[in-house]
């Protein structure tokens, strides 16, 4: 492991069943130790993006592009010499706790059959580092924990299960799919909180997908947002949340519903973006965006912008000028 | 996974649909060309199927009087093939409907009146279903002697556990949707509710369950007329053709093989047409299946 | 866990309580009157009198019940009003080709379907899944004594390899035995498993479609062994139930195919006793079969709540 290498390279990167493309050339590097987050709609690509990533597609959906990570192109891999390093040097926690173990398993022999498969430790040792990777997962009395089925316990229990087996082979990528958007409000900062220390520790990299921007801010160096298949607009978390440049992370940023902008006095302000994501099958030429973008020109609706700019990297033809747009406000 | 669940369906749905036609209509040919046979033998028949002549015994098939030849007694074959499409339709049909009306009634009382009723009607069912239905055929043909009437009772006894069962838990998530609260918030009665809002609603499945059991049904008579308790002459069953055909002329004549073959392809059109209404009629079951 | 088997149990008991009380009655009131059927239009009013006490026919009802049930408690299944053999040893005899018939059968129709119907389910949406579900679809339409005939006709009088009926008892030959079993197997096993591929294909389906198969291939399973060690595992759970449902068919289909290869097993002996109006022959051996049927699905319960932890614990 060459430790200048990135954790993973992607490489115009597309996703389609023949009928549809779901992601269309989307390209990102996270270093070793990163932190990306994925922000975007429904139906943007974001998660079909991670699966392909992980080569979980559904079936019937195909891979173009390239992904490197650990020296090879996770593209190219059978589907054999693919399992062995999905758990190990790139791994990935699902949205949904409940439907994602396996209900007639224990969550003890889950786990172990992770350290099992990948160390090759032997049933003993695997079972006693199972107990200490939950006891690290602030699980309460994991001897017993172990011998209980998904069902028994809570929804954040569930998910720090999951996390447990995605961090226990101390994987160089975690992928993190909405991790917390099934789970209680106030159970979510915690098992937040948990990720962030288990990935820290470990010095993993982590692409946290999710519509929640302010997690991405409080867990993510860099930001990219998704819109229809392709990455709009990508740099440092402080740069694009401060000074977008896309008129969708505009529009995104300013349909969040902070407590700055909830007057209490029943004039809040609830800002949405106009119109509705378009279907895939049904694009828009040009930028998808514009149909929904206030500065969309003829340009925008025949010719489709690159990702452009040093740090902060925009797609668009009339960018934001922040600094009228902040003084409009 | 809100994500990858849109563009995937979207992705299935024109394939999809091509399959759902295929199975339609096959199905709807086969069962559609199955009642008029029945329909035009009460008009028209090559010959009585009945009545045995000696001059014409066990003639081959393709010839102009007689297109799939005779049998050992001289009876032409496609008369008694067209016949034994009418027992199919009496028996198979009037068994499924009858337990369709009894298991609707169960399934409904089930489902909207209480807990108790609704454990008595569900046990109720469950024993029945443990009991094999050529059980219950066995045991009243010997009470009552074998015939039709016999026979239908026998696959009423066997499918109304199954109806009751699947009425039951289809009118049960009507009766949770919320339309029929605000329905009981109006004041409707429960049988208004379950005449005017459930029905409706699980016609579509009634539909369906019954062309399955209607296709269950044809293949039980024939078993049980195969078996000699089933129908007897002068109806005319295609079970109990093969019977005929094994006691009197051997299994390797082709008189084994039209009413195997007539009961296949019934059987199987009227499979296709369920499977293919169900995929129409019941769009959740779809998208579970795509 | 204890909960769960002790409901079950109850229910066991239950169904077959009531079952007999459905047989008895079914038999006896509505049977009209046997003696007088079994002697003829002709007979004397005190011959059938005569013949129905010698019976014990012209006991009030409930007294013939009891007598009957706590008699089949013991061991004994009464006998034949004219030959006197005790149903007992006519059953016993019969059940040594039953059994092997009916079990061999569904053996065989899991045998198949569960690799059929898996592949099935793998393979959907392209040509071999959809040849495979065509199939199923087919072989559900034919008739088990179809089946069974054009197997013989092919296999017996085609090619000659296997007898096309008849039966050589296994204290004889059990080679020959198993040689008159063959066909009937077959017959029995194809259309069995017909039956079974679509349930296996959609459980199978519906299993690859669950997150958690995902999740399995997520930490370093193979798309095979997430298949088999985590699919089949849960799809385990359905097919335990469709077997279980599928017993009663698999006795209809046990009682046709030995009429079509002439076994002499427990349905023609049903039969001849049949139209020979022998009640007590036919309600003792009816009420075997049922305990048999209701007996298996106690079983498949206590099964499923053995392999699905979620159920065990609920109740």
């Amino acid at each position: 492991m060459t430790g200048s290498a990135p954790a993973i390279e992607v490489k115009d990167l597309s996703v389609g069943n023949g009928v549809v493309t779901a992601v269309r050339g989307v390209s990102f590097t996270i270093p070793q130790g990163g932190r990306m987050g994925l922000v975007g709609e429904s139906g943007s690509g974001k998660s079909m993006t991670a699966l392909a990533l992980m080569g979980l597609l559904p079936m019937g959906w195909s891979t173009h592009g390239s992904v490197l990570h650990d020296g090879v192109d996770l593209v190219k891999q059978s589907d054999r010499a693919f399992s062995s390093r999905r758990g190990r040097t790139i791994s990935m926690v699902f949205q949904d706790p409940l439907s994602s173990l396996n209900p007639v398993r224990r969550v003890g022999e889950q786990i172990s059959w992770v350290i099992r498969r990948h160390t090759g430790a032997d049933k003993k040792a695997a079972e006693q580092q199972t107990i200490e990777l939950m006891t690290q997962m602030k699980l309460p009395r994991p001897e017993q924990l172990v011998r209980a089925y998904p069902h028994e316990i809570s929804g954040g229990q569930r998910q720090r299960i999951m996390i447990a087996m995605a961090l226990a082979c101390y994987p160089q990528l975690i992928i993190a799919d909405e991790p917390t958007t099934a789970l209680d409000v106030t159970v979510q900062k915690q098992v937040l909180r948990l990720l962030n220390g288990a990935v820290n520790e470990r010095g993993s990299a982590l692409l946290m997908i999710t519509h929640d921007l302010p997690i991405i801010a409080a867990m993510c160096d860099t930001v990219a947002v998704m819109y229809a298949g392709r990455i709009v607009e990508m740099g440092p978390v402080q740069e694009v949340f401060r000074n977008p440049r896309h008129h969708y992370t505009r529009g995104l940023l300013d349909s969040q519903p902070t407590m700055d902008n909830i007057a209490l006095d029943g004039s809040a302000r609830l800002v949405s973006i106009p119109g509705m994501v378009p279907p895939l099958h049904n694009l828009p030429t040009g930028c998808a965006f514009n149909p929904r973008c206030p500065a969309a020109t003829d340009k925008c609706r025949t010719v489709m912008p690159e990702l452009a700019g040093e740090g902060l990297q925009a797609a668009c033809w009339h960018p934001v000028d922040s600094a009228s747009e902040v003084a409009a406000q | 996974m809100t994500d990858t669940a849109s563009p995937a369906v979207a992705a299935a749905s024109p394939r999809r649909r091509v399959e759902i036609n295929a199975s339609l209509v096959v199905g709807l040919v086969l069962t559609v060309g199955f009642l008029a046979v029945a329909l035009v033998s009460f008009f028209w028949l090559p010959s009585n199927p009945n009545i045995p002549n000696i001059k014409a015994r066990m003639l081959p098939p393709f010839l102009p009087d007689h297109w799939l030849g005779t049998d050992g007694l001289g009876r032409d074959i496609v008369a008694q093939l067209m016949v034994g499409a009418r027992t199919s339709i009496l028996v198979g049909a009037g068994g499924a409907s009858i337990a369709l009306l009894i298991g609707t009634v169960g399934g409904l009382i089930a489902a909207a009146y209480g807990k108790l009723a609704d454990e008595t009607i569900s046990r109720g069912a469950d024993i029945m279903l443990s009991i094999p239905g050529m059980v219950t055929a066995l045991v009243l043909a010997a009470t009552m002697g074998s015939g039709a009437f016999t026979t239908i009772l026998a696959l009423t006894a066997f499918f109304t556990p199954s109806f009751i069962r699947v009425i039951r838990s289809a009118a049960m998530a009507v009766l949770q949707e919320d339309f029929i609260t605000s329905a009981k918030l109006y004041g409707r009665g429960r049988l208004f509710i379950l005449a005017r809002h459930v029905i409706p609603n699980i016609a579509g499945v009634m539909i369906v369950q019954f062309t399955l059991y209607f296709a269950a049904g044809i293949l039980t008579e024939a078993g049980l007329s195969y078996l000699g308790v089933g129908v007897t002459r002068p109806s005319i069953s295609w079970g109990m053709m093969l019977n005929e055909a094994q006691q009197t002329v051997g299994i390797s004549s082709p008189l084994a093989i039209w009413p195997g073959l007539a009961i296949v392809f019934v059987v199987l059109g009227l499979n296709l047409l369920g499977d293919g209404l169900r995929d129409v009629l019941d769009p959740k079951l779809k998208r579970r299946s795509a | 866990m204890v909960i769960y088997v002790l409901r079950k149990l109850a229910f066991f008991i239950g169904a077959v309580f009531v079952a007999s009380v459905a047989i008895f009655l079914l038999l006896r009131a509505a049977g009209g009157n046997v003696a007088a059927i079994v002697l003829g239009k002709d007979a004397t009013a005190e011959a059938i009198n005569a013949l129905a006490h010698s019976w014990g026919l012209d006991r009030p009802l409930p007294i013939q019940y009891f007598d009957w049930i706590f008699k089949m408690f013991t061991g004994d299944l009464g006998q034949s009003f004219r030959t006197k053999e005790a149903v007992a040893s006519l059953v016993t005899d019969r059940l040594s080709v039953s059994i092997p018939l009916a079990l061999s059968g569904l053996l065989l129709g899991l045998v198949i379907a569960i690799p059929v119907g898996t592949y099935a389910a793998r393979n959907v949406g392209k040509p071999s899944g959809a040849v495979l579900a065509l199939l199923s679809q087919i072989g559900v339409a034919v008739p088990v004594f179809w089946a069974g005939i054009l197997l013989s006709v092919l296999f017996g009088v085609r090619l000659g390899w296997l007898p096309t009926g008849g039966w050589i008892d296994w204290s004889q030959s059990w080679v020959g035995a198993i040689r008159s079993l063959v066909l009937p197997v077959l017959s029995l096993g194809l259309i069995m498993a017909a039956v079974l591929i679509r349930y296996v294909r959609s459980a199978v389906l519906d299993v690859m479609n669950q997150d958690y198969v995902r999740t399995a291939r997520a930490v370093g399973m193979t798309r095979t062994q997430a298949l088999l060690q985590v699919g089949l595992r849960n799809a385990a759970l359905p097919i335990v139930t469709i077997v279980g449902l599928q017993i009663a068919e698999l006795i209809g289909g046990t009682v046709i195919i030995e009429m079509v290869f002439s076994l002499p097993g427990l349905s023609r002996m049903i039969l001849a006793n049949v139209a020979a109006r022998e009640v007590i022959v036919v309600q003792s051996t009816v009420m075997l079969i049922i305990v048999f049927v209701i007996f298996v699905n106690f079983v498949v319960d206590l099964l499923y709540g053995i392999l699905d932890p979620r159920i065990r614990n609920a109740a």
